[in-house]
């Protein structure tokens, strides 16, 4: 029986990584459309990223545009993978295969 | 562990990030292509306003321009789309269809004069640009609908000056309505 994955779980954690799995691999997103494609605030934002980055679910990647420090997320293969395992135990629940 | 209810509304926020992602990488392309087509527009306005008689030459150029830019933008950013040679021909087939179609309703059943060619093509555009919007999104629409509403206003209401009227409406109103675009 397959468990949902703790770290994508959280709400907020679910959105970034659906929103990152959306987008063909390694390409990421930039802080800014991160929080209003997710509507969470900077904080917010900032601490989940961290919480997957250590999981190793996303790797981000500060760079100066100009003089604009930018912030870009991409969700790793070992985060794409768990995305896909959760989406998977989450049908898994609707279809009644697990309880 | 959770229960269906919540499993259902955890699947649908991720079909719902999904969507504004896609919509999202959707509207910064076509913010760039609105973007380049308004400054295009813009231009052959002026020069059909100021030097009327080589108005033809600029809107071919424009017109060349603008499918040109549209597949650069192409090329540069190509479809992550399992039949995408496929989608590129359909995309050529759409611009020869829609300018076919426009030569035939302005040169062969109606014989359209500067002024008619001046509201038609970009009523025609914006139709499209309308109808795109039921699909992909509120920006197309709103876009497609505001510049038709003033190319009709300038084209009962304003005298000599139309071409100028269309230059800031359909070429500055593309510009402005691609960066708001890009925004959204």
């Amino acid at each position: 029986m397959a468990e949902l994955d703790d770290i994508i779980h959280q709400p907020l954690r679910l959105k970034i990584m659906a929103a990152l799995n959306a987008l063909p691999q390694s390409t990421g997103l930039e802080f800014a459309r991160l929080k209003k494609l997710t509507g969470a605030t900077d904080g917010n934002l900032g601490a989940h990223i961290e919480t997957l980055a250590k999981a190793g679910y996303v790797s981000v990647d500060k760079a100066f545009v100009g003089k604009k420090p930018q912030t870009t997320v991409t969700a790793t293969a070992v985060g794409r993978g768990a995305f896909a395992r959760h989406v998977a135990t989450l049908q898994e629940i609707i279809a009644g295969k697990q309880v | 562990m959770i229960d269906s209810k919540e499993a259902s509304a955890a699947l649908a926020d991720i079909d719902d990030i999904v969507r504004r992602v896609k919509q999202s990488q959707l509207y910064d392309l076509a913010s760039i292509a609105a973007v380049w087509w308004g400054v295009l527009v813009f231009a052959g306005n002026v020069v059909t306003w100021l030097w009327p008689v080589y108005a033809v030459y600029a809107w071919v150029a424009v017109d060349v321009m603008g499918v040109g830019g549209l597949v650069a933008l192409r090329l540069f950013n190509p479809p992550h789309h399992p039949h995408g040679a496929a989608f590129g021909i359909r995309l050529l087939l759409v611009f020869v269809l829609f300018f076919a179609f426009g030569y035939l309703c302005t040169n062969v059943i109606g014989h359209f004069g500067p002024r008619q060619l001046g509201a038609f093509w970009p009523l025609y555009f914006m139709l499209f640009y309308a109808l795109a919007g039921l699909w992909f999104g509120y920006a197309f629409v709103a876009i497609g609908l505001g510049i038709s509403a003033l190319t009709l206003i300038g084209f009962f209401y304003i005298g000599e000056a139309f071409p100028l009227w269309m230059a800031f409406v359909n070429g500055g109103g593309l510009i402005i309505g691609g960066l708001w675009m890009r925004r959204s």
